[in-house]
């Protein structure tokens, strides 16, 4: 296992490093300075691309960039002077963060739920909505499903906020927007596995045995639906995690994904690129971690690892 | 003869679906939504971009349908081109990711070893950069176009496909035909076409077809944040993006495209889901 | 009373095309204390008459009866009536530990503490024939082999406490030895508990062993029923008749002595194929060591062994799908760079693969795979025009007619696609064939076409045949030789004849001991050492050490050279010179077991 860790370790952060480098020539190669905007004169430009170090070779300014990540300093923002990256980064993370692990938490509670009625609901008309429900929230694009909660919600019968992170209410439409999905996504896999289990063999023998379906629903065959769910997950969290560009700017939440927006559209160099580097290093970091954990939640590899330790 | 290719049709339809209803639904739709994207603009008294200053944020009447927007221009005609182009993207941008993804792979998962491990570790860098960058830098260098937004869509679209195909020629390649194949001196190349694509060739079906509304979803979102096609063209992500400033005032602007693009997008899901089961379906039925 | 009592049961699945009555009006009787056999092919529907007396047919059945009830009551699982699979590890949930699972069964039994059910679960793991329960039951069912994992499964079923068991095929899967443990097991638990068994198998040998009763199952119907000895020495049916003459190798075993007669020296002593010293050890301790053999060309020569002694790895670094870690493998006298063995050795050496199912591809008609098979050894030669003409031939060779060739293999039978399976790996004329279990996923009936097939087609074709089988019945009737595996290596190698009627090495004893015949008097001699915990193989000295009645000091320490005499191999301490004691110069030897 701690070989596996390490390795695993290791080759996130070199994709990290590939990562950072290759953001950082994609962003030069966009056309135009940061700075040249109606009514400044190009003398004017040269003098702040010179205090910036623009005007250094390619190279060098690369080298300069990379070495000041190593010592934790992601520059400052081109568009203000006086935001450093890594400020606006600690700044926005952490409503994101909120908003993303709650609508985690809301998906995997709920896609789990229904789940397990689709699967084990010996009404069809239950199973049948079910499914249906699921494939129109996999199917509606989020932002789509976002604008109409706004709309109805706020807009037409004023129940709730529209816009900013106050309240626990302000939360309700933009999770509910962003769980959509993966809570369709949760519940068809789990669904899917379930019925995959509930069709094994050793089912027929936990029934044989006299075990109560309840039982073997949620002790037995629930315990092996997880690891697809997981493997789901890992993945859906990080991107949940780094914010959703949509969400945010439709319910105007100061998160990593409008400062993402903002950032592309002034064509602040550094931010895009501090902002890039952060959301990959959690996407490999979220990564890294659901696979540890898969590994670490069979059974069998567990073992096997642990033999090989001892 | 009609007759013959008519249960020839019939045949088919059911050996690739199922004859699900579900398919059937999703099919009829999706014929509605091309016909109409292809003969709105073509046969609608109005020009889906031509303004008219005098007929601004008309609500839906029996001359306009969907109503005009805040320039004038009939919406309903402007929502069924913009469907199209989204049609055209999505569709595009699917087969393009498809075919790379396949190549991809197969070639990653056949290869093995270290060969797959720095594919992998390759495909795991392009995705993990926002694609909302690769589009804007490709409209600032080729301009903003439906070649450059179908273009951005390739560069990462298709890594998805290539992790599941991956995933099947790894599995694949253990089979016992694999190693008779093989064993009887096949040529790699052959191999890996004739014996183990095809047999691949459900999985690749079912996720090409997912790939169309995760295009056009992609596509719309990224119009909506105003980094997509730019005017005079408009796909469904354009004009919803348009509407928005005058959401609250003139909220069916921004809805009759949004349901325009959620139905088409039902649709297509509806069309993968039923070829998915079908295709699940007969794995099931080999293995037994 | 009896325990169990079914009158007239009928069990049918609705389908599009009309209900498929799969159990058409059976009766069945079980008196306490009785072991009653259920004999009868696959799909005979034997299984899913069981469960539906369990009441578990599932939501799709149609169950219909007179009457079922088990000491006088309605069947309850899991309270009066428990029931044992065949497959042991796919019956135990993966991911849950031993000890919650017999736990759990012990409580919903039994109203009990947590403490008194751990207790009683180890005092069945003992009841069974576990040591060391309670390590057992910390650990997971995959890391159990399968005998103890059948225990595992019967000790669940114990802790029904139920008045009747229904075993399907519940040594199936197992090998000849383990098989024995668990049939005497079975014997001793119905001596000692007093409850009453139903073993459900497709193997009469196994029935012979155990049951007092039988009960023949044909296409749904009971087709004869009787006493064991009824059954066996004078069946009625003709169906029984052919079952038995099935198992015990019908008229083909006096065929292949006659096809001997004729070409007497048809097998030659000049060696086509030599593995020296190979090892290939897996992380898991499998895996082989120093394995050494050789086959000469035109012989059939069987490897047998139990389930994880290495079979399937040394067919595998001999075809090489897999690379061994050290050792040479000579080729007609040439040694063979490992690296690009596949490919020096495509078309001459082919294998017929166990699964049917998985060994052709899906996408591929019949004629298309062979037509693959035949351009690829082909391709340089001006004879890409006859290969219409050579497929037919090897079609009719084979027996599958034309119709079938122009089919995709899931639309035939297992049957007619291990034909398909020969077909191709003998279509390039290879010179040797590797038959990895190619029968035991086949029907009795089945098995014995496709056996004679393989004899037929080798006694004129002339290839050479590794025959890989854990099956004693089979490996005795085709080969020419037998090679005995055990733990990663060769112990005894010898004539078919030599070693079937005189095993030298105890290992090949215990292993032939533990057949079970189709016949009452003779199967209820079958023997099986007691298992022992430590069943793991020997890996510093000979593989057997641990579990080998007749151990000396240095078989732990050393492992045993290779002896020969005459004809046979063996490796084993008591036949070195060394340790055997002196011999004079004109000493013949003979079995020291």
């Amino acid at each position: 296992m701690l070989r596996y860790t390490w390795k695993r370790i290791l080759t996130g952060i070199i994709s990290l490093f590939v990562l950072v480098t290759v953001t950082f020539f994609l962003v030069r190669i966009i056309p135009g300075s940061p700075f040249q905007r109606g009514g400044v004169s190009g003398q004017v430009v040269e003098a702040i691309e010179q205090e910036y170090g623009l005007d250094e070779p390619l190279l060098a300014q690369y080298i300069h960039y990379i070495r000041n990540i190593l010592g934790g300093d992601l520059g400052i923002s081109y568009q203000d002077p006086a935001a450093n990256v890594a400020d606006v980064i600690a700044r926005a993370w952490p409503v994101t963060a909120s908003v993303g692990i709650t609508a985690l938490a809301v998906s995997i509670i709920a896609g789990t739920a229904a789940g397990i009625l689709r699967s084990v609901s010996r009404r069809r008309p239950v199973r049948e909505f079910i499914s249906a429900a699921g494939m129109m929230s996999a199917g509606i694009p989020s932002f789509a499903a976002a604008v109409l909660l706004l709309l109805v919600f706020s807009v037409k019968l004023k129940w709730l906020p529209a816009s900013g992170l106050l309240t626990p209410a302000h939360y309700i439409l933009p999770v509910t927007a962003l769980s959509l999905y993966p809570a369709a996504m949760v519940s068809r896999l789990v669904g899917n596995t379930l019925d995959a289990e509930l069709k094994k063999d050793y089912v027929v023998f936990a029934r044989a045995k006299g075990l109560g379906e309840k039982r073997i629903i949620f002790t037995h065959a629930l315990k092996n639906a997880y690891l697809p769910v997981l493997n789901y997950i890992g993945p859906a969290s990080a991107s949940l995690l780094t914010g959703s560009f949509v969400i945010e700017s439709i319910f105007t939440i100061p998160g990593l994904g409008r400062e993402f927006v903002g950032s592309i559209t002034n064509r602040d160099y550094t931010l895009i690129l501090g902002l890039t580097v952060f959301m990959g290093a959690v996407v490999i970091l979220v990564n890294l971690v659901t696979d540890l954990l898969c590994a670490w939640l069979d059974p069998r590899t567990r073992r096997a690892y642990r033999g090989e330790g001892a | 003869m009609m007759d013959k290719i008519k249960q020839k049709i019939r045949h088919q339809w059911k050996d690739r679906t199922g004859g699900s209803r579900m398919a059937l639904i999703g099919c009829i739709i999706l014929g509605i939504w091309i016909l109409l994207s292809v003969a709105v603009p073509l046969f609608s008294p109005w020009p889906f971009s031509g303004q008219d200053a005098g007929m601004r944020n008309q609500g839906p009447s029996l001359l306009h349908w969907f109503g005009t927007d805040r320039f004038g221009r009939d919406l309903f005609t402007r929502v069924w081109y913009g469907a199209g182009i989204s049609l055209t993207v999505g569709m595009a941008s699917a087969v393009m990711n498809s075919l790379i993804g396949v190549f991809y792979g197969a070639v990653s998962g056949y290869a093995g070893r270290r060969a797959d491990m720095v594919f992998m570790r390759i495909a795991d860098i392009i995705s993990a950069i926002p694609s909302m960058l690769y589009v804007i830098l490709l409209t600032l260098v080729m301009g903003a176009g439906i070649g450059s937004i179908i273009l951005g869509l390739c560069i990462a679209g298709w890594i998805s496909m290539a992790r599941i195909v991956r995933g099947e020629i790894i599995k694949l390649k253990e089979t016992e035909y694999a190693y008779a194949a093989r064993m009887e001196g096949i040529r790699p190349l052959r191999i890996l076409l004739k014996h183990l694509l095809p047999n691949t060739a459900g999985t690749i079906a079912v996720n090409t077809i997912f790939l169309v509304p995760q295009a056009i979803f992609t596509e719309a979102f990224l119009s909506f944040l105003g980094v997509g096609i730019a005017a005079p063209a408009a796909s469904l992500g354009t004009i919803i993006q348009e509407a928005r400033s005058q959401m609250i005032l003139y909220p069916y602007q921004m809805i009759c495209p949004l349901i325009v693009l959620c139905v088409m997008l039902l649709a297509l899901n509806m069309v993968g889901t039923a070829v998915e089961i079908r295709v699940g379906g007969r794995k099931g039925s080999r293995a037994v | 009373m009896s325990v169990l009592e079914v009158n007239n049961l009928s069990v049918s699945y609705p389908a599009e095309s009309g209900a498929s009555e799969i159990v058409k009006n059976i009766s069945i009787k079980v008196e306490s204390g009785e072991i009653v056999g259920l004999v009868g092919e696959s799909g005979s529907g034997k299984s899913t008459a069981m469960l539906a007396v369990m009441g578990l047919a599932g939501d799709g059945a149609y169950v219909q009866y007179d009457k079922i009830t088990v000491g006088g009551k309605a069947p309850v699982p899991g309270k009066n009536v428990a029931m044992i699979f065949q497959d042991s590890l796919s019956c135990l949930n993966p991911s849950v530990k031993i000890g919650r699972q017999i736990r759990e069964t012990v409580r919903a039994r039994r109203r009990c503490s947590r403490k008194e059910a751990v207790a009683r679960s180890e005092e069945l793991l003992d009841l069974v024939g576990i040591r060391n329960p309670s390590l057992r039951m910390r650990q997971y069912p995959f890391e159990l082999s399968g005998g103890m994992r059948q225990r595992v499964v019967l000790a669940i079923a114990l802790a029904c406490e139920p008045e009747l068991i229904i075993a399907d095929e519940p040594t199936t899967a197992l090998d000849a030895l383990v098989q024995a443990q668990i049939l005497l097991l079975l014997r001793r638990i119905v001596r000692e508990t007093k409850t009453s068994l139903i073993l459900v198998s497709h193997d009469m040998s196994v029935t012979a062993s155990m049951c007092s009763r039988l009960y023949v199952m044909h296409g749904g119907r009971i087709e004869e029923s009787g006493t064991a000895e009824e059954i066996f020495y004078s069946p009625v049916r003709e169906y029984t008749k052919q079952l038995l003459k099935d198992a015990k190798g019908g008229n083909f075993h006096r065929k292949r002595r006659t096809g001997r007669a004729d070409c007497r020296e048809l097998p030659g002593e000049d060696v086509l194929l030599k593995m020296e010293t190979m090892t290939k050890v897996f992380s898991e301790g499998e895996g082989i060591r120093g394995f050494s053999l050789e086959i000469r060309r035109k012989e059939i020569l069987a490897l047998v062994g139990e389930s994880g002694s290495g079979k399937t790895t040394a067919a595998r670094i001999l075809t090489g799908m897999l690379k061994e870690d050290e050792g040479t493998l000579y080729y007609h006298g040439h040694a063979m760079d490992r690296r690009r063995r596949m490919a020096s050795l495509a078309g001459r050496v082919q294998m017929v693969f166990q699964d049917p199912y998985a060994s052709l591809n899906p996408c591929l008609t019949v004629r298309e795979t062979l037509t693959e098979a035949l351009a690829a050894v082909q391709r340089n030669r001006e004879m890409q025009d006859t290969l219409p003409e050579k497929i037919d031939k090897m079609l009719e060779l084979t027996g599958i007619s034309q119709d079938e060739a122009d089919r995709y293999p899931r639309e035939l039978s297992g049957g007619q696609r291990q034909r398909i399976g020969i077909a191709r790996a003998l279509i390039v004329e290879p010179e040797l064939i590797v038959c990895d279990e190619a029968l035991s996923s086949l029907d009795a009936t089945t098995r014995e076409q496709i056996l004679e097939l393989i004899f037929r087609l080798q006694r004129k074709i002339g290839f050479a045949c590794l025959f890989i089988s854990h099956d004693m019945h089979i490996v005795r009737r085709i080969s020419d030789r037998i090679g005995v595996m055990y733990g990663g290596r060769i112990v005894e190698t010898g004539p078919t004849e030599q070693i079937c009627s005189d095993p030298w090495h105890p290992y090949t004893k215990q292993l032939i001991e533990a057949v079970p015949e189709p016949d009452p008097v003779r199967a209820a001699r079958i023997k099986a050492v007691p298992a022992k915990d430590g069943t793991g193989v020997c890996t510093t000295g000979c593989p057997l050490a641990g579990r080998c009645g007749y151990a000396l000091e240095c078989c732990g320490r050393e492992v045993p050279g290779r002896y020969s005499f005459d004809r046979r191999e063996i490796s084993c301490f008591l036949y070195s010179g060394k340790h055997g004691g002196r011999r004079s110069s004109d000493y013949r030897m003979t079995s020291q077991i």
